[in-house]
This record gives structure tokens, sequence and C-alpha cells, in this order.
């Protein structure tokens, strides 16, 4: 005989949840694959398009913000610098608005079928997970063009800095989720919302131009995470540690908020959307 | 004392039906028109345009392991919100079920089918989708293929398949699974005849394993007289009649003939 389970009314966010998560790892590793099989059929150059358009992108930025406007990098070469932070920023973005429409593109299985919904947009930041280790390619050949050596603590904190990203891309992309089940103006606002967003993350620019101001970019936890990346991968400065683990909090929280926002959601998704 | 599997106690659905003026519910719309009428929005919050629906009302009752149930009913009566309930797709309003072993709940053939991947690839996708493990897959892929009758087409995406062979192969997926229970949503009638022939023994074959508890939603009813010993009748969310199929057919086909007759008058 399996388990009991009992279905009633209220259904909060309690630790079980994640070990139902466990238990459905196989089906997290499914999803996964589908995305990552679909993304690229009846396309030609195929899996190329995950180097194509950070590449074009760090091209373009050289050219027009560091021989054009000549941004400050903090010494390094303003290629290097960029991608760095297009890479973490295009991994977050991408993810984000994955996830905002993980319940609308999945409506067909979500009223058929019963799993931890969590999966899907869990799923979501793990395909974008993949293209971003297959763009660090590109990051290896431009750091040894330019004979970077990270420091053995850059090392050591680049998964951490995957991960503080991942959370902050699903703690936003969850609530955004979840406002999109009943409001379907999400799909509007968000290209706008992350555009707006990529200002005030310095991504293309260095978070030293704002001088003694630079730490109101602690709140934003992406910023942290690449001026981390920078310091400790470029090592053209210290690492700020008290305003990392500052992004790093603010991201929890957002996880946090995004997932008990999310499970309220969830619930009555099948009802509503 | 019996053992129940399913055990459910004064379930019920509501809904809350918004009457809209029509199209989607914006942001812009609700904040426009706070500005534009305020004294229209505080009325409305008094007496607000919802009302309420009761898909299922006080919904009662326990199956043994091992029955095969069948639900019928009208449309609208609450058939399959209660299959959904169940399924845990959507939560119920108040009361409870318990539910104890595995469950298969088919609602529809070839959910998560995705029409890019291959015959193969959707076998594990909408295998894993339905809550069958990895190594289970593998270990039944030649029969669900065997049965749905596809080898040839195995490495084909399926929006290259006819809708024949794409439910037959969805079907195939689904009756393999193992379980404890499972729900069935009208998902027998799919393919020619010959076909649809082959599901119902298949169906038999479960039933006849005697380990499988099975709820069974149709409006075939020759099907339920043929498979379900004992049957449910619900109307307008509440269940009418619990019992043995035959008693239950008929007080169902009185009631269609009361309705009728009120029709006609």
């Amino acid at each position: 005989m399996g388990q009991t389970i009992v279905i009633k009314p209220q259904n909060r966010f309690n630790f079980s949840d994640l070990a139902d998560i466990w238990r459905y790892r196989e089906l997290l590793y499914f999803l996964t694959w589908r995305d990552l099989k679909v993304r690229y059929k009846q396309t030609v150059v195929g899996v190329a398009w995950v180097l194509f358009q950070p590449f074009i992108s760090m091209v373009i930025f050289t050219i027009f913000f560091g021989n054009f406007a000549k941004m400050p990098t903090d010494g390094a070469p303003y290629p290097i610098f960029v991608f760095l932070g297009l890479l973490f920023w295009q991994f977050f973005s991408a993810s984000v608005a994955d996830i905002s429409n993980c319940l609308i593109n999945n409506q067909h299985i979500i009223t058929k079928v019963y799993f931890p919904r969590i999966l899907l947009p869990i799923s979501l930041v793990l395909t974008r997970f993949v293209d971003f280790l297959v763009s660090l390619v590109i990051l290896i050949g431009l750091m040894i063009y330019y004979g970077f050596w990270p420091s053995l603590i850059g090392v050591l904190i680049f998964p951490i800095l995957c991960l503080v990203s991942a959370m902050a891309a699903l703690g936003l992309g969850l609530f955004f989720a979840s406002l999109n089940i009943k409001y379907r103006d999400v799909r509007y606002v968000l290209p706008f919302f992350i555009q707006m967003l990529m200002f005030v993350t310095p991504v293309v620019y260095s978070s030293s131009i704002l001088g003694k101001y630079s730490w109101l970019l602690a709140v934003n936890p992406l910023a942290g995470v690449i001026k981390t990346a920078r310091s400790e991968l470029l090592q053209s400065y210290d690492t700020n540690w008290l305003q990392f683990g500052l992004s790093a909090a603010a991201c929890v929280v957002l996880l946090v908020i995004g997932w008990l926002y999310f499970r309220k959601a969830e619930r009555y998704s099948v009802d509503t959307i | 004392m019996k053992d129940f599997i399913i055990e459910a106690e004064n379930l019920s659905k509501k809904y809350r039906i918004v009457h809209l003026e029509g199209g989607f519910i914006t942001l812009r719309d609700k904040i426009g028109g706070a500005i534009s009428h305020p004294i229209a929005l505080l009325k409305s919050l008094k007496h607000n345009t919802r009302e309420d629906f009761w898909a299922l009302r006080d919904i009662n009752f326990s199956i043994e392991a091992g029955e095969i149930v069948g639900i019928i009913g009208g449309n609208g009566a609450g058939k399959s919100t209660l299959l959904k309930l169940l399924s845990r797709i959507t939560p119920p309003s108040s009361g409870q079920v318990k539910i104890t072993g595995r469950v298969a709940s088919l609602l529809e053939v070839g959910t998560g089918f995705h029409p890019e991947l291959t015959g193969r690839e959707n076998v594990f996708l909408n295998g894993a989708i339905l809550g069958m493990p990895k190594a289970e897959i593998v270990k039944k892929f030649d029969a669900i293929v065997e049965f749905a009758g596809v080898a040839k087409f195995l490495d084909t995406p399926v929006k290259r398949y006819s809708s024949g062979m794409y439910v037959r192969l969805a079907f195939s997926v689904a009756a393999h699974m193992d379980s404890d229970i499972l729900f069935l949503d009208e998902v027998l009638a799919v393919g020619d005849a010959e076909f649809q022939q082959k599901c119902l023994d298949k169906m038999e074959e479960m039933i006849k394993n005697k380990n499988k508890t099975i709820l069974f939603v149709s409006h075939n009813l020759p099907t339920i007289k043929s498979l379900c010993p004992r049957s449910i009748l619900m109307e307008a969310g509440r269940i009418i009649a619990d019992g043995q199929t035959e008693e239950v057919l008929e007080k169902y086909l009185e009631r269609e003939k009361i309705k009728t007759i009120e029709e006609l008058v």
C-alpha cells in the first residue's frame, strides 16, 4: 500500500514541498531536456545560436561603449569586461522572461496532470543555465586571449555567483508568473521592465562611475554578482564582500517572497488561467 | 471494517463567476476605472458582480481497493470537476479526500506531447509527465510501441503523424502505466474501431487483474455497464445515486426521461 495523501482546501507552503520536488526530479530532468531539445529544432546552425547572441552583443557594445564612449572599466579590456557582465545578465533576464510565461505556456499540461508546479520555473532556469555554460566557452577564450588568470577565490566563488543569479531570476520570475495568471499585462510590461533593469545593473558600465553612490546598486542583486565576478576574475579591484553579502541576502529574500507568492497563486492557477 | 482507498468527505468546489463587460481584466482597466468612476468602484465593492457557482456540493463516497466505479451524469453535472479534484489539479473549496496509493490520472490522452519531438522522445516525456519513473518507461518501451503500432515512425516528429497514430501512441503510454488507482475521463474512445476495441480489451485486462481501483467518467452507458459493477450518478454537482450499475443506470434514464418530458411540455 502506497502513502496516503489528503487533499484539502488549505494547502500552504511546507517542507514536504521540497521532498515533492525531489520525488519528481526525473520529470524536472525531462522538462529541461524537452526545452533544450525543442529550442533549436528546424534551425540551421542549431546550438550555435547560444554563442552567437552574447558574442554579437559583446562586439556591438565594445564598438559603441568601449571605442566611442570610452567607458571606464577599472583597467580591464572592454570586450572581456562587458562579456562577463552580459553572461550573467543574459542568464538572469532570459530566465525571468521564460519563467514569467511558464504557467501560461504549459496550461495544456497543468490543467490535465498534477505535479509540483514549481518544476516548470526550475526547469527553465536549468535550461538557461545550460546556455550559460555553453557561452562560458567564449569567456574562457577571451581570458586566454587577454592573458587573465582568475584567482583561486574567483574559481571557487563562481558557482556561488551562478546560484545567486539563478535565485534572483527564480524569485523575480515566480512573482511575475503569478501575476501573469490573472493579468496578462505582464507580457507587455516585462520586456520594458527588463530593459530598465539593465540600466540600473552595471552590465555595460562599471559601478565605479557612480562614485560614492555605487553602494546604491547593492539592492540590485545582479549588481553584486557582476561586480564580484569582475573583481575576482579580472582582478581589477578588491571585492566588496559586504556588498556581495547584501546582494546575496537580497536574492534569498526575493526567492522566498516569489516562492510564497507563487505557491499561493498556483493553487488557483488552473481555475483562473 | 473495510479498507477504503479513496474517501471523500463533504467535498465541495466553488467557482466564482465574474460578470465581465468582456475581454480580459487588465490593470489599466482597473486603475482607469478607479480614477474615472471612484464612486462606481466603491459601489461595485459592495454589490460586486460576482456570482458563486457550486460545481460540486457535499460529495461523500468511499471506494474500496479493486473497485471499478463508473461516474455518469449529464453535461455540467460535475463529473470532470470531481476527477480534477481527485487528481490534485485544482484544490477543493471545502471538505477533503484521502487517497492511498499511487495515482494515475488520464483526463486526456497525450498530455504534454510536443509536436516537434519524435515518437520515441514523446513516450519518455509523456510518461514522465504522467508520473512514470524512467526505469519503468525503459522497461515497457517495447510493449508501448508494439501496442500503438508505430514502430516504423518512432524517430519521426509527432507533428508528422496522422491523428490516429498520435492518439494510439498517447493511449499506449497511458495504458502501460503502473498504478494502484486510475482516473479515466472518456479517454477510451480513441482511434478507429479496431483500435478502440484494442483499448477496451486492454481496459478489461486491467480490470481482471483486480489490483487496480478505477474511477471512470463516461457518457457511453454500454461501456459503463460492461466495465463497472458500481456506478455513481451525479447531477448539478451532487451525488444522486450510488450503487449497482444497473439500478443507477435505470434511475439515470428515468430522470432523463422526466427531463425530456418537462422540456417538451
